[in-house]
């Protein structure tokens, strides 16, 4: 669980509340098809505000296209997005305020250091957070003046953490988020998250330990379907298995690997 | 919160020069990108004085054969350098690693990061101008254009003209290489055609025609008639603003951010 301080009843107390309360993310029967395929086949999922809520699946599963459907950057063939009531696509220069996303494999400007990146994307927003501290928080405080092509695979993926939350946003978007990372910087980078006390946010992964520690539900997607979602207690309970992995292969029927990642 | 809660605020000033200062600082700490289109037209410019006979030879009151032949092509080229090569080779750079999608999920949109790029290549180009000026004044005893206005109308149909072909340029090609590629194919079919090798006029007819309806060639010519405090040719301006509404055409239909 997020966190894990939680007291069960709290927690039932919470869904409860959060359940009567209009969700923050809701997305409606999305569909993407191309030419010979169909990536996103019928997807629904409601996020209440302040729920971090996972997405697992498998490499091509179509993780990534509905965070990219949520997040406004793919247009559903078929299905609605609403985030906190607001279009992605009609009211994007909205969206744009209240959403922070980190994009799986997205490059930033090379030749800059950290903090002309964090100054840069602080720019855009118009109460951001304090270069300094947005630094201090995914621990780059030490090298805010090396240049992100010099920066190592986990410290770039920290400083798109920070960029993604430099303008405050109420909603959080986190694609694959410590893939590639060694254990050190993973438990760096979930602790980051389980500070994201306020936020909204939809974590896209394959990685089980990462969706368990950090997420309150999860919808496990397979062939661009949810097959199931729920808490990981419900998820382990539906598939009568002690581990989330367990009932990810029992459910799905598909094993799941770390070193998968694109969608 | 509610839909009315939130106010749709467009990036302001700040981030307009964050962009830019942001695009400066690429071009800068990329050698490559900052040394070509400055260091070669002063090679060319060094060439032409060395190539063309009697440079000191006046043409009309205070133009000499220098600044009449190789003043005009050295700007064009720094123009061109920059729009044609550069220009697209940052654009898709920025398309193959995912930059401008990244933007595109902040109040920024890629097209700003595109504004800042010509903003910051146009910096580039004045002072490419302004070195290579520097050295043809001070070793060639140079004159400026008899049309200062003239000459400031030309430099901006010039860019718009050079823009127009490298974001024809940036829309066509796949990856950063190839930009760089068909980006040095394109510049150095119009300015061997425009008289950057040696003037225009020692072209075989047809060859000296077909470089006088490209973007090259054009500039060059209505550089000259500046410099001569002439009225540009219609048919230079015709190309020019052609070459400009054409490639804006071709980037409305083909550009793809990624």
């Amino acid at each position: 669980m997020r966190g894990g301080k939680l007291e069960p009843m709290t927690e039932h107390k919470e869904q409860h509340a959060e359940q009567s309360a209009p969700p923050a993310i809701d997305a409606q029967h999305l569909v993407k098809r191309y030419k010979t395929k169909t990536a996103v086949d019928g997807i629904s999922l409601q996020v209440a505000a302040g729920e971090t809520f996972g997405i697992l699946g498998t490499n091509g599963a179509g993780k990534t296209t509905v965070v990219e459907m949520i997040a406004g950057l793919r247009k559903p063939t078929e299905g609605s997005v609403r985030i906190l009531g607001l279009d992605p696509f009609t009211d994007r220069a909205k969206v744009r305020q209240i959403l922070g996303v980190q994009l799986q494999q997205a490059y930033l400007h090379g030749s800059l250091t950290a903090r002309e990146l964090v100054n840069l994307y602080r720019s855009f927003y118009p109460d951001p957070l304090d270069a300094e501290k947005a630094l201090a928080m995914v621990e780059l405080t030490d090298k805010a003046r090396t240049k992100f092509d010099n920066l190592s695979g986990g410290q770039m993926q920290r400083l798109s953490i920070a960029l993604a939350l430099i303008g405050r946003p109420q909603v959080v978007i986190l694609d694959e988020l410590t893939t590639g990372l060694d254990p050190k910087a993973r438990r760096r980078v979930w602790g980051t998250i389980e500070s994201l006390a306020e936020q909204t946010v939809i974590l896209v992964s394959h990685a089980m330990d990462e969706v368990e520690r950090l997420c309150n539900r999860v919808a496990l997607i397979d062939a661009g379907r949810i097959i199931a979602q729920g808490t990981p207690d419900q998820l382990k309970q539906q598939a009568g298995t002690s581990t989330l992995e367990d009932a990810f292969v029992a459910l799905t029927g598909r094993e799941i690997h770390d070193d998968e990642e694109d969608d | 919160m509610t839909s009315t809660a939130v106010q749709a605020r467009r990036p302001g000033l700040n981030a307009w020069l964050k962009l830019i200062e942001a695009e400066a600082k690429m071009v800068i700490r990329d050698y490559a990108g900052l040394i070509v289109p400055l260091g070669l037209p002063m090679l060319i410019l060094v060439m032409q004085g060395i190539m063309i006979d009697d440079i000191h030879q006046e043409l009309a009151e205070g133009v000499t054969v220098f600044s009449y032949y190789a003043l005009p092509v050295v700007i064009s080229m720094v123009v061109s350098t920059i729009a044609v090569i550069n220009m697209p080779s940052f654009l898709a750079t920025y398309r193959k690693t995912k930059l401008l999608r990244r933007l595109a999920v902040t109040p920024a949109s890629p097209a700003m990061v595109l504004v800042a790029q010509m903003v910051v290549s146009f910096i580039q180009v004045i002072l490419g101008i302004g070195l290579a000026f520097a050295m043809a004044m001070i070793f060639f005893g140079a004159s400026l254009p008899q049309s200062l206005f003239t000459a400031a109308a030309v430099l901006l149909a010039c860019c718009a003209a050079m823009y127009g072909l490298g974001m024809i340029v940036a829309s066509i090609a796949p990856t950063p290489n190839s930009s760089v590629a068909i980006g040095l194919v394109a510049f150095f079919g119009i300015a061997a055609l425009g008289g950057m090798f040696g003037p225009a006029e020692n072209l075989p007819d047809a060859l000296q025609t077909l470089g006088s309806w490209l973007p090259f060639g054009a500039a060059v010519e209505a550089f000259q008639s500046a410099w001569l405090g002439e009225a540009v040719d219609a048919q230079n301006w015709l190309v020019l603003g052609g070459s400009a509404v054409i490639g804006a055409g071709v980037a409305a239909a083909l550009f793809r951010w990624e």
